[in-house]
């Protein structure tokens, strides 16, 4: 592979970076407004650029991997919903901070954006860890320049003081790993095959297990999962809701992202000692989100603390794992994967709405201030109800279909699966949960419905948060009546993660054959480091040379022939 | 071949609610009566499809016993022809759908000229919840996937929320909570048993993620899913559609969600909302569940009749009169229960009629108090009196919804009473051709005395609020919005029809009972044939036939269905004008001072009657 090929296969990167410097650039033109009231639009313009760049290179076919990356379906999958995602979030914060803080402000949203990029091709420890700070730290500028407020300046100290602890703890877990695997590599790539340097199995020694605790705690601040969860409410509350919508959504895709790539490397077989921690912090997150947001009055705080149970219930599709070809119905990670996506949308949506207008020239905060909103602002209401009813999980919204893809993939474990009985009980754990975290969400729609409103409510953000608003909402129903389409992306998606723990069918190893043959025709080159060397026993060699499939493009055919 | 009419039927209310939409603010008179023409067109078109299902069926029903079938892949995974994931939306109707579905859609155009007058804020949102409530309630009838069935069952709880949140009563946010979240308790169970019950059928269909009920059925009723997941299951199913029953001691929510909600709401709740937890049952419990159910029953019918007792004494005290008439509710639900689960054609017919029955009187009952409380803006009973002098029209349809709700021989309660209360009776007994039930004759007794009780607190109402001297709120009759002392035109127009519906039915039900046996044999109850792998021999024994051993030593069962209650001195061909069927039937005339033992001793004993009870309305309940 020669430079070119990388320099366009990563395309939807290298234009997001050179779009962020020019929004960044375009920005700094403060000598004149013309130019700098321009860069939401080349925000809009450069991810759309990014976007159709990502379908027109279509999905990789996982022989493609510069240096520290690998390019996979999972990579495809993340540009598509980080970019779809993206533009919705770019209309959102349109006209967020003052107009001359614009420029800086839209350029770290493309930063963060890709930065989730990043840790999706991300093969390397190292570079898995500068992606997701690559996610994290513009989020802190974000924070700080949302608004002009004591307020959004606490929230953001805050989260970056908490932040940076979080990353120190993830780079000492990485650094356990590498202590563990000799190599930073996550996979290595060899001609058809694929090493994957944490399957360890059985034979998993303590440093290996202390990293992979560390990192699960240090991506656990990133996905806002309890104990690491504390910031959220008071983040959330403290930055503009337009950015809040963001902060539901990049950072905790990049989080999940992160760990189902360390996980994968791992090949899903987790010491029985990681499953019962995430086995345990699931369970706590979804109930601890659900208990507190019913105590909140504040539906930025009551947001907050959904996001931290929606984090919980994606956790048991985390801990499922990925199955061969099923779909999302029994793929724990693909389920995951269309969760992500839908929650980003619904979330967004519920803090566009709250952005929409302004009570008494301020921003919409309260329950109180959100009484009787729908005789004033009729659409936008139902704009949130809509997107409060898909967070509840209730038809016929697309939340609902998270929800069934997530429990599902849990029901559907083998019965020789040895986590089958926990997984089950966290489902119903789960779906108790929801019924629990119906209370909040219902008081935010009654609120806006059935109480009385006097005073006037002033419409706000102009009309592309009004158009952000609506296409989430419209989003939610469309993939409720049509899920396929993302479903089977998201399906795609974990294919290179198939071959890892379970048996594959007959068409998938077909496929495979597929591969290895168009493989040994190209000659590919190696591009993974050929100076890997194993450590540990003879055991342990043998684990490690379990072979997984680089076949994502081999799978295409059988998966994209889904038609009704 | 798929059939469009049920989409139609379906989501033309969805349609009609956009419509809504057009009329400039503030023109409230083209909103109603927009809203009227939705749903009248809206029974329009349900009428057509009764009448298309009729058709389809009459020449023999299909193989799955499911007419106007249509089918739209939805959550799809996996080559076509090798699908891993196959939920989809399928629609379907037996008779026991396809009447639920014509009560609706007869409802709800009722339901919304009732609020031509109540309702004066905010008055187009008022009717697009109201159809879109009827979307929702129109498509649990008719889904064949289970998933399907879920969304729409769900998807009732948003209109209704807000139907009682925003129009009801001065605690209508309460119940508007209330009701939502003790609903969706419950019902995330059943989520839960139900994506439990795709993930079995995968397993046991070798690789197809389903939920097709058609194939769920079949698994549930060929024994393959074990007796423990059924247990489970059953639970599981059990805790979203007993509190929408709702069954002893779920039912703390109804009182007062129908105390709050505003007419239309009440009476769609009460007429069919609450059907959908007793039709859960019968289309999902029952038939995917067998050996839960059989096990079970016992437990839900004691739960049964202690709720039928316990719920009638309490409506007895009640000073509000829809609390009253809301606890009657579940008292009468009570019996539905008790007779599905004598998993006999007699019980489950009458619970299915049951439920049609109990649709339309205590609809019309809501609707009837809703007339009052328009003009006196109360509901206590203690605040009226000889309301018959001043309001005739009322009091005639006072005490005929009442009488028809208690169960007076020749209204439609009666009948369906009657045979929930044999089911129960016979249930162990084989007569019908199927396996003995789990229930038996000490089930009847106390549910007997609910029926007692029953005529006791609902005549006293009756009295209470009609009879004696005229007693009146002061300021009142509000008649400020055009309305009338007695009834408007308007308001006989809506509850004629009803009535109309309840002497037909408790005069000559035998067309729609042998429809639903026809649907109780083949989808609800496990046939015999099914357990023994045995070939279904030709109809040759009627339902009562007395010659009960006989009968199912041959193995045989009338798939075809004799009759179970054919009307008249002449007797009537069952289902259809098919000959061959006739030849077995006689008649047996049920002398008017029989209780429901007695009719069945002596027919018992009767030895060369074969089935038919005559429900002649007429001369047979005179002597």
């Amino acid at each position: 592979m020669n430079v070119e090929t990388y320099l366009v296969q990563l395309g939807p990167e290298l234009i997001l970076l050179l779009g962020a410097c020019a929004v960044l650039v375009v920005g700094a033109t403060k000598a004149s407004h013309g130019i700098a009231s321009i860069s939401p639009a080349v925000s809009l313009f450069v991810v759309a650029l990014a976007l159709l760049a990502t379908l027109r290179l279509g999905v990789p076919d996982g022989t493609v991997a510069p240096p520290g990356l690998w390019l996979t379906s999972l990579t495809f999958y993340t540009r598509l919903i980080a970019l779809g995602v993206g533009l919705l979030i770019v209309l959102v914060n349109w006209h967020q901070p003052v107009a001359r803080e614009r420029g800086e402000y839209l350029s770290m949203i493309l930063f963060s954006l890709l930065g989730v990029l990043l840790t999706a091709s991300a093969n390397d420890l190292l570079v898995l860890f500068f992606a997701v700070e690559l996610v994290s730290i513009p989020t802190y500028v974000l924070i700080a320049l949302s608004r002009e407020d004591g307020r959004a300046s606490e929230a953001a100290v805050k989260y970056f003081f908490l932040g940076a602890m979080a990353a120190a703890i993830l780079a000492y877990g990485l650094s356990f790993l590498y202590g563990a695997a000799g190599t930073t590599t996550l996979h290595v790539l060899g001609d058809g095959a694929v090493r994957s340097t944490l399957a360890f199995g059985s034979s998993m020694g303590g440093t290996a297990l202390v990293g992979l605790l560390l990192v699960f705690a240090g991506l656990a601040f990133k996905i806002a999962a309890v104990p690491l969860h504390v910031y959220a409410a008071d983040v959330y509350e403290g930055a503009a809701s337009p950015v809040t919508g963001l902060l539901g959504f990049v950072p905790k895709l990049a989080g999940f992202i992160a760990l189902v790539k360390i996980f994968g490397a791992c090949q899903w077989e987790l010491p029985v000692a990681v499953n019962w921690m995430v086995w345990v912090v699931a369970a706590v997150t979804m109930t601890t989100g659900n208990v507190l947001g019913l105590l909140q009055t504040n539906v930025k705080r009551m947001l907050a603390y959904s996001s931290i149970a929606h984090t919980g219930y994606m956790l048991i599709a985390l801990m499922v794992g990925p199955v061969a070809g099923q779909g999302p119905m029994r793929d724990g990670v693909a389920a995951l994967l269309f969760y992500v996506a839908v929650y980003g949308v619904m979330n967004l949506g519920a803090f566009a709405a709250l952005a929409a207008f302004k009570v008494s020239g301020r921003a919409v905060e309260t329950l109180d201030e959100l009484a009787g909103i729908a005789s004033r602002a009729p659409l936008a209401a139902f704009a949130l109800v809509v997107c409060v009813f898909s967070l509840m999980g209730i038809p016929p919204f697309a939340g609902f279909l998270g929800k069934v893809y997530v429990f599902s993939s849990a029901f559907s474990l083998d019965q020789s699966h040895a986590f089958r009985g926990p997984l089950i009980a966290l489902a119903v754990i789960g779906v108790v949960n929801s019924a629990i975290a119906a209370a909040y969400y219902l008081r935010i729609a009654a609120t806006a419905y059935m109480r009385k409103r006097t005073d006037e409510v002033l419409p706000t953000g102009g009309s592309p948060i009004r158009w952000g608003l609506a296409l989430c909402s419209v989003l939610m129903l469309v993939l409720f009546a049509w899920p396929r389409g993302l479903a089977n992306e998201a399906r795609n998606a974990t294919v290179v993660l198939h071959g890892s723990i379970r048996p594959v069918d007959a068409r998938l190893t077909m496929s495979i054959d597929d591969t290895l043959e168009r493989q040994v025709q190209a000659t590919g080159s190696n591009p993974a480091d050929s100076g890997f060397r194993l450590p540990g026993s003879e055991q342990t060699v043998e684990q490690m040379t379990t072979t997984t499939p680089v076949a994502s493009r081999a799978l295409k055919p059988t998966t994209h022939s889904d038609q009704p | 071949m798929d059939s469009w009419i049920l989409t139609l039927v379906i989501f033309w209310p969805l349609a009609g609610a956009l419509l809504l939409l057009i009329p400039r603010r503030g023109d409230d008179v083209a909103v109603r009566n927009g809203a009227l023409f939705v749903s009248v067109f809206g029974f329009v078109l349900t009428v057509a499809a009764v009448v298309q299902f009729n058709r389809e069926t009459a020449g023999g029903v299909s193989a799955d016993g499911f007419a106007l079938a249509a089918h739209v892949p939805w959550i799809v995974s996996g080559d076509q022809e090798s699908a891993t994931v196959d939920i989809a939306y399928r629609v379907g109707v037996d008779a026991i759908s396809i009447w639920l579905l014509a009560l609706t859609a007869l409802l709800s155009p009722l339901a919304v000229w009732s609020s031509f007058t109540a309702i004066r804020t905010r008055v187009r949102e008022y009717y697009i919840l109201l159809l879109l409530l009827q979307v929702g309630l129109l498509g649990v009838f008719c889904a064949r996937d289970l998933l399907l069935f879920y969304v729409f069952f769900e998807f009732t709880l948003i209109p209704l929320f807000f139907l009682i949140g925003i129009w009801g009563g001065s605690e209508r946010r309460r119940a508007a909570n209330k009701f939502f979240i003790y609903t969706l308790a419950g019902s995330v169970l059943t989520f839960a048993g139900i994506i439990y019950v795709a993930c079995f059928a995968y397993g046991a269909t070798g690789g197809t993620l389903t939920l097709n009920l058609a194939t769920l059925t079949e698994l549930g009723q060929g024994g393959d899913i074990p007796a423990n997941v059924q247990w489970w299951l059953f639970l599981a199913f059990a805790a979203g559609f007993a509190i929408k029953v709702p069954l002893f001691p779920f039912h703390t929510w109804l009182p007062l969600a129908h105390t709050e909600a505003p007419t239309a709401g009440s009476v769609i709740l009460a007429g069919v909302l609450l059907k959908l937890g007793t039709y859960g049952f019968c289309r999902l419990s029952i038939p995917i569940l067998p050996d839960a159910s059989f096990e079970l029953a016992p437990v839900v019918a004691v739960v049964a009749i202690i709720g039928i007792i316990y719920t009638a004494l309490a409506a007895w005290v009640q000073k509000d009169v829809k609390k009253l008439v809301a606890y009657s509710s579940v008292s009468h639900l009570g019996f539905c229960m008790l007779g599905l689960f004598s998993l006999k054609v007699a019980g489950v017919s009458g619970g299915v009629l049951y439920m049609v029955n109990h649709g339309l009187s205590t609809g019309a009952l809501f609707l009837v108090i809703g007339c009052i409380y328009e003009r006196y803006h109360t509901r206590n009973i203690d605040e009226f009196g000889g309301l018959a002098r001043k309001m005739p029209w009322l009091a005639f349809f006072l005490v005929f919804f009442t009488l028809s709700s208690i169960g007076l021989p020749g209204l439609n309660g009666f009948v369906g009473e009657f045979l929930v209360l044999l089911g129960a009776a016979t249930s162990a007994g084989t007569r019908d051709g199927l396996a003995p039930g789990p229930l038996g004759y000490g089930y009847v007794i106390p549910a007997a005395l609910g029926i007692i009780l029953s005529a006791v607190y609902m005549l006293w109402m009756c009295q209470r609020v009609l009879f004696g001297p005229l007693k009146e709120p002061p300021d009142t009759p509000d008649t400020s919005t055009g309305l009338t002392q007695d009834l408007t035109r308007r308001e006989i127009t809506i509850l004629a029809p009803i009535a109309l519906c309840c002497v037909v039915l408790g005069v000559y039900p035998a067309p729609v009972l042998n429809q639903f046996e026809v649907a109780i044999r083949q989808n609800i109850l496990r046939s015999p044939a099914s357990m023994m792998h045995t070939e279904i021999g030709p109809p040759d024994q009627g339902f009562f036939d007395v010659g009960v051993e006989s009968s199912v030593s041959k193995q045989t069962l009338s798939t075809e269905f004799d009759a179970v209650v054919a009307t008249g001195p002449g007797s009537r061909p069952a289902l259809n004008d098919d000959p061959p069927s006739v030849s077995t039937v006689t008649t047996a005339r049920l002398d008017g001072r029989n209780t429901p033992f007695e009719t069945d001793a002596s027919m018992a004993t009767d030895s060369s009657a074969t089935d038919v009870i005559g429900f002649n309305g007429g001369s047979g309940y005179e002597r």
